[in-house]
């Protein structure tokens, strides 16, 4: 797993704390200001979320799940409470905390390998050990024939998954998704999506995954978050106690659909 | 990204296209040429024009000849080659450093970029003979006309590029925590360099105009002298055999610059243009 990062911390001696949760969310907030009008994007979210969990955040356009994730990562910073990761407040992003977005954001003039390569360079250690890693993450995410490629040579699934190597090459422990695969076909996403749960489960990685699809957040997570908007806030939260390894068979179950329908219940009418 | 797949599939559909198609362009253009040539001969010859205000193209093609055998047009040559490439090369420069400060910092393109646009709006050929009164008939003047209207192109387009960064890039850096020099190396500059790339070639343009001009206004030496010098002598084919040689340079760099544009921006490929 993560051998370079330290372990959270230790409760007290002489207690049986319960472990500590990886990311927190203390009455988090925020409100934009636009030209005099304030815009609440995020009511005070409170959220615990354990080491290794996998959890969706579903909820109509504007509900917030997009700012969530930002103040998580550090790219922006709340207007009240607070974020923790390991148990320390977020100021600023970090290496513990990996980002992918909807686009894969690749850098054209370089190959898969350099891409994947590239927050190495950042972080001033592209030593053997990172290319080895570098490698192997790229295998896993089945591009191994195409290392040496150029994105415009791959489909945008594929460019997507060079987006998750780059990012599984930092080890980080967090990974935050804001509707990775919304630009995807069909079949290219369930297919991601079966890897992406087969690849951070394997890494123990936590995994805060935004999406529009009900089914696919059920499938996928050990607890859905519903959101709603105007103003944004958590209106529910439903564990999924499905077992894993999970295949696409689940979703034939009764207690797949029960899932769905709670979710859908909360949502309230009319959402797709 | 999803852009750059599209444009493969382009490239690809106009492969399949074939080369025969880009030969039958590259033909009627030949065609064209040898009709407006074969015109510049004749149309003297039959006294459709003057010969004098018209030389036919054979007289030209013989002026040309005789000329670059003669020891004073080297001279000549290279003065106007120096100033060129010197008002070039300064121009690209400073275009480029101004253009990447009002890039990078907001408050000083906030405050200088009314005096940038007031600039341009100058036809800067007016500041030919001030130039001249200030930095003598020599080179100087020259280099000094040719860097300012060639610094222009390359300021904006380096600006427009530098701030065409998608915002899910700037993201992407931030999430990594690069320093502001690392996401300009790394993201920033090789993401606007076709841009900057085609005003560098612009500015090669400006940068041949500015030395000529300046030549016109005042000076003892150059091709632009040459083609003032000839004019006066009422010997327009040499006036055409200059002005053919100063053809000559701006093609040659410009053919250049498309090389060094295509072997430095290799991920766009032809479709790009
Ligand atoms: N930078 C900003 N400035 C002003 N308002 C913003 C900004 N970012 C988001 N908002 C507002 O905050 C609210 C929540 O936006 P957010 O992007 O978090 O929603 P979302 O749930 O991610 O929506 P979507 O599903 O469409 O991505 C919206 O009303 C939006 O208009
Ligand atoms: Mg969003």
């Amino acid at each position: 797993m993560h051998s370079m990062t330290p372990e959270a911390n230790p409760g007290p001696p002489g207690f049986a704390s319960p472990p500590k949760p990886i990311v927190e969310a203390r009455g988090l907030a925020k409100t934009f200001s636009i030209s005099g009008s304030e815009v609440t994007a995020l009511e005070g979210v409170d959220l615990s979320i354990r080491r290794g969990e996998f959890i969706s955040f579903v909820g109509p356009s504007g509900c917030g799940k997009s700012t969530f994730l930002n103040m998580v990562a550090g790219l922006l910073s709340p207007t009240g409470g607070e974020a923790l990761v390991n148990g320390v407040a977020v100021r600023e992003p970090s290496r513990q905390v990996g980002f992918m977005f909807q686009t894969p954001v690749l850098l054209p003039w370089r190959t898969v390998e350099q891409n994947v390569l590239m927050p190495a360079e950042v972080f001033g250690r592209k030593d053997k050990a990172v290319r080895d890693k570098a490698r192997s993450v790229i295998e896993a995410v089945g591009l191994g024939g195409f290392v040496g490629a150029y994105p415009r040579q791959l489909s945008g699934g594929m460019q997507q998954r060079v987006a998750l190597a780059r990012i599984l090459t930092y080890e980080p422990e967090v990974l935050l998704m804001d509707e990775p695969f919304g630009a995807l076909d069909e079949f290219t996403r369930e297919a991601m999506n079966l890897e992406l749960m087969r690849i951070t489960r394997a890494a123990g990685i936590t995994v805060l995954f935004v999406t529009h699809n009900i089914t696919e957040a059920v499938f996928m997570s050990d607890r859905v978050v519903v959101m709603t908007p105007r103003p944004g806030k958590v209106s529910g939260m439903v564990d999924i106690a499905l077992p894993r390894p999970r295949e696409i068979g689940l979703m034939q179950k009764q207690a797949f659909a029960d899932l769905i329908f709670e979710v859908r219940g909360i949502l309230g009418h009319g959402h797709g | 990204m999803a852009m750059a797949s599209i444009n493969a599939t382009a490239s690809n559909n106009v492969r399949a296209g074939g080369l025969s198609e880009q030969w039958r362009y590259r033909l009627i253009s030949l065609v064209i040429i040898v009709v407006l040539l074969a015109a510049w001969e004749f149309a003297p010859r039959a006294g459709l024009v003057s010969a004098i205000i018209l030389p036919p193209l054979s007289k030209v093609a013989h002026a040309l000849l005789t000329l670059v055998q003669q020891d004073f047009f080297m001279r000549h040559f290279t003065v106007t080659l120096r100033e060129i490439l010197i008002g070039f090369v300064l121009g690209t420069l400073i275009g480029f450093g101004i253009g990447t400060a009002l890039a990078i910092w907001p408050a000083v393109k906030r405050v200088s970029y009314p005096f940038v646009v007031g600039f341009q709006a100058i036809p800067k050929i007016v500041f030919a003979p001030l130039f001249i009164a200030w930095f003598g008939f020599g080179e100087t003047s020259k280099v000094v006309m040719a860097v300012v209207i060639a610094f222009f192109p390359v300021l904006i387009n380096t600006l427009v590029g530098l701030e065409s960064v998608p915002e899910d890039a700037r993201r992407l850096m931030r999430s990594i925590r690069a320093t502001q020099l690392q996401t300009f190396y790394k993201v920033s500059l090789p993401h606007a360099l076709p841009v900057i790339f085609a005003g560098v070639k612009a500015a090669l343009t400006f940068a041949v105009i500015g030395a000529i001009v300046g030549e016109f206004v005042g000076a003892s030496e150059g091709l632009g002298y040459l083609v003032d010098l000839y004019n006066h002598q009422l010997r327009i084919d040499r006036v055409f055999a200059v002005i053919t040689i100063l053809a000559a340079i701006g093609a040659g760099g410009y053919f250049l610059l498309e090389w060094l544009d295509a072997k430095l921006i290799f991920w766009r490929n032809e479709e790009g243009r």
